[in-house]
């Protein structure tokens, strides 16, 4: 077992607290009103801080301290949330998270100038903070004072989280000589005392030259359960006994201990285990959260994985074996096995599920500065946020779906005037959905602008010698064009889309994941991109069919039907196409496309396999029949080979391979193209 | 371990390498021993139609699906048949930066021995129908030729 590095811990929990910090802000752009809201995003900023103290991260808290400091007044209700100020406020977390992740690539000029304005847009709060320990340059001359007097104020809660007042009374002892005198007005009778709650205040007269950072390091985690008032003094008189404190050091200030432990004392005649009670109840408060997550490193999860499907590999072989045997008992445990491994299996494929919300989150922001920087006003809409996918799978989705949130703003949302004439409501709309279909998932990203623009892509195409002009071609297969390398309509190339680079790198993305894009227009009311993907990347099933000696996988979830191929089929040499239910259908004879030697077989079987709307035969000798189907790679060494997307091992320890159904249909097609050509020629 | 060009996990600093000692058709090959990951009897090979002629086929090795590669066809010698002694190495080589591991098959394996490199003979040029790129070195060893492949080029 590796260690875990306790700073990557913090690491990890920081970006899950910047994902909150981000999406409460982005809601408050909707609800400024929302108290939750401000609520979330203050505890995600305090955690930030807290733990980023603890972990070393300086500055870090620091700056969060600031931050934090500032959006207080928003959550007293002082400051309404306005659109300027949750910007700066997203500049702010990426700033944070900047110095989590690269703290030496970053400029504290830039800190300064979001705090500056931070401040500039919180100002007309500020004076009720009047004590503030925050307010560099209140007090012009503090850096020499001779002294400071410190107002302490605790909330009366600071006991339960385990924080002790007096321990940092001596360590402010330990900057240098001084004389605490508590403040007990607030103590109430016996009878309205709660025990567990603090309720006195001290005031601090502390006789040091240190800088004023100093002693708030003394205060650092509990600066936001106190009121911390710092003056600095020019002349310092200690009473008299101030020296007899400092001989006492080990021990705490008798003038302070007093009054303090008073209050434990009362409790303890009440309840004697009181003052161990707190700290009983931190580990069971952690018990339950344990019990709710657990966090795993993601490598042990794909680790799991991988020994799972070794565990199915060496079941399917225990299996054949058992079914070759007239042994009952081994069969009985075979079977019990089989159950075993297919629960595993499904077990530890929905450990490695993540909702896709996750995902989601991040492009509200792509949205929210977008429509900023475009002057496009959009309403982002998600639904579907708990649809689950393969934690594999959304990392691989968010480039793809970058491209086509870009895509649907730039090109697809119309600018003001254009909506106006349109008699559209002047804000887009954009939609990202997820829901599950089956053995797949389906993403899609919806917009409500203009559509296609049909004719300027087919004359773009023309220009750039993608299709001949003239040529007859469908709007489903102009909008294919659309997916070529290097392919872009957009008249003048902006910052964010237009390029020509993207959607093809989309489809590709996607088709490396065994998914397809389906893509439907209408002009004037929008395009809609979806994405189809399979739930997991690592165990499919299959459909196992023989050619020759060899036997290969084809997925299961592309094959519609299976049917025989008849004897005036099998003849015919020139043409390749089936008549099924009176539609006609290319087919593919494995035989020759797998270069298999020797007369083809009796009694063929076609397997009618489709990606979104074309279907194409593929011709076998024997389907075998369903395979749970562990997913392998190819190494480089064949990675020159595009009709297999992959091998797997079958029960009798042999290798498979696993039939790219994309590239086969694509296969059959131009191979259909090529004969009509010959036909017509 | 790690195999790196300049540096081969096997070479001793005066000179000797550690090698695993293979036979095929007439030819004897000395690989380097710190490619080599482990030796297997021949299993089950899955054809894997339009690949590379030197890279026909895969196998599955303990639950791992890798290439399976003949040095024939690089070095132009005609296909034998499986006789008793075949064995599969295995090798782990750097193809792009990454390792990937590769089953050579073998007509028969020798045995693990040390060659010197002071022996090394310069590869001729002439009289020899081999692409030179793929053979590192040529040398001696029990009086006969050895040929140290460059198994890193022969893949690639």
């Amino acid at each position: 077992m590796n260690s875990v590095d306790p700073v990557e811990v913090f690491r990890q929990e920081a970006s899950e607290l910047f994902e909150t910090l981000e999406g409460a802000l982005l809601d408050l752009c909707q609800r400024p009103d929302d108290r939750e809201l401000i609520d979330a995003a203050f505890r995600a900023l305090h955690t930030i801080k807290g733990s980023g103290a603890m972990f070393g991260f300086d500055k870090v808290a620091a700056f969060t301290h600031e931050f934090e400091t500032a959006f207080e007044l928003i959550r007293r209700g002082e400051v309404k949330p306005t659109q300027e100020l949750i910007s700066v406020g997203l500049a702010a977390k990426d700033y944070i998270r900047a110095l989590i992740h690269a703290p030496e690539t970053v400029d504290s000029i830039i800190g300064d100038a979001i705090l500056d304005e931070l401040k500039q847009l919180v100002a007309p709060g500020i004076p009720a903070f009047e004590s503030s320990p925050d307010r560099p340059g209140a007090v012009p001359s503090e850096h020499h004072a001779a002294g400071w007097l410190l107002q302490l104020e605790f909330d009366a809660q600071i006991l339960r989280n385990g924080s002790n007042p007096l321990d940092m009374l001596e360590d402010l002892a330990k900057l240098g000589p001084c004389f605490a005198v508590p403040i007990t007005t607030d103590i109430p009778l016996l009878d309205a005392l709660e025990p567990e709650d603090c309720y006195l205040k001290w005031e601090v007269t502390l006789s040091s030259d240190c800088d004023k950072a100093a002693i708030e390091d003394v205060f650092m985690f509990v600066l936001d359960e106190m009121k911390l008032g710092i003056t600095p003094l020019a002349r310092v008189e200690l009473p008299e006994f101030a020296p007899l404190l400092q001989e006492a050091d080990s021990e705490p200030p008798p003038s302070a201990t007093v009054p303090v432990s008073a209050a434990p004392d009362a409790a303890a005649a009440e309840r004697p285990a009181l003052p161990a009670e707190p700290r009983r109840e931190e580990p069971k408060r952690n018990e339950e959260r344990g019990i709710a997550t657990v966090r795993v490193q993601a490598e042990r999860l794909d680790e799991l994985m991988d020994r799972v499907g070794e565990l199915v590999i060496a079941q399917a072989r225990l299996s054949q074996l058992a079914a070759t045997g007239s042994d009952l008992s081994i069969k009985l445990i075979a079977e019990e096995i089989e159950r075993l491994a297919a629960s595993l299996r499904d077990t530890t494929m929905g450990a490695r599920m993540v909702p896709i919300g996750s995902l989601f989150g991040r492009f509200r922001r792509l949205v929210h500065d977008l429509s900023r920087e475009l002057a496009k006003p959009v309403e982002f809409v998600t639904t579907g946020e708990d649809t689950e996918l393969d934690k594999t799978m959304i990392e691989c989705l968010a480039d793809p779906l970058v491209h086509l949130i870009r895509n649907a703003i730039d090109h697809g949302i119309e600018d003001a005037g254009r909506r106006a004439a349109a008699g559209k409501p002047a804000q887009g709309r954009i939609e990202l959905s997820a829901v599950h279909a089956g053995a797949q998932v389906l993403v899609t990203v919806s917009d409500n602008g203009g559509g296609l623009d049909t004719r300027r892509i087919r004359a773009k195409a023309e220009e750039q010698g993608l299709v001949a002009p003239g040529a007859a071609l469908t709007d489903h297969e102009i909008h294919q064009l659309l997916f070529h390398p290097g392919f872009s309509t957009a008249q003048t190339v902006s910052a964010l889309s237009g390029r020509g680079v993207g959607m093809d790198v989309v489809k590709k993305t996607i088709e490396n994941m065994r998914g397809s894009i389906d893509l439907i227009t209408r002009p004037g009311e929008g395009t809609t991109v979806t994405l189809r993907l399979p739930l997991t990347l690592a165990i499919i099933e299959g459909l196992l069919i023989r050619v020759g000696a060899g036997r290969y996988i084809i997925p299961l979830s592309a094959v519609e039907e299976c049917v025989e191929l008849t004897a005036a089929d099998q003849r015919s040499r020139g043409r390749s196409f089936l008549n099924v239910r009176g539609g006609l259908v290319p087919f593919l004879r494995l035989r020759e496309v797998l270069q298999m030697d020797g007369a083809a077989e009796e009694h063929q079987k076609t397997i009618i396999i489709s990606t979104g709307e074309t279907c194409v035969g593929l011709v076998a000798d024997q389907i075998i029949g369903n395979h749970q189907t562990v997913i392998k790679s190819l190494s480089k060494l064949h990675s020159d080979v595009t009709i297999f997307s992959g091998a797997t091992i079958l029960g009798d320890g042999t290798a498979a391979l696993i039939l790219d159904v994309g590239q086969l249909v694509a296969l059959a097609q131009s191979q259909a193209e090529k004969l009509q050509m010959n036909e017509a020629a | 371990m790690t195999a790196s060009p300049t540096q081969p996990a096997g070479a001793h600093a005066d000179g000797a390498m550690q090698v695993v000692m293979i036979g095929l058709g007439e030819e004897k090959f000395a690989l380097d021993a710190g490619l080599v990951r482990e030796i297997i009897d021949p299993v089950p090979e899955t054809k894997v139609a339009g690949a590379k002629a030197y890279v026909p086929s895969l196998i599955n090795v303990r639950g791992n699906v890798i290439p399976l590669a003949d040095l024939r066809i690089r070095f132009g010698m005609p296909p034998t048949e499986h006789s008793v002694d075949s064995r599969i190495v295995v090798i782990e080589v750097m193809l792009d930066g990454e390792p990937v591991l590769v089953g050579v098959t073998a007509d028969k394996v020798y045995e693990v021995t040390e060659i010197s490199q002071t022996d090394v003979q310069q590869t001729p040029r002439v009289g020899m129908h081999w692409k030179p790129e793929f053979i590192r070195f040529i040398t001696k060893w029990r009086e006969e030729f050895v040929i140290v492949p460059n198994m890193e080029r022969i893949l690639n």
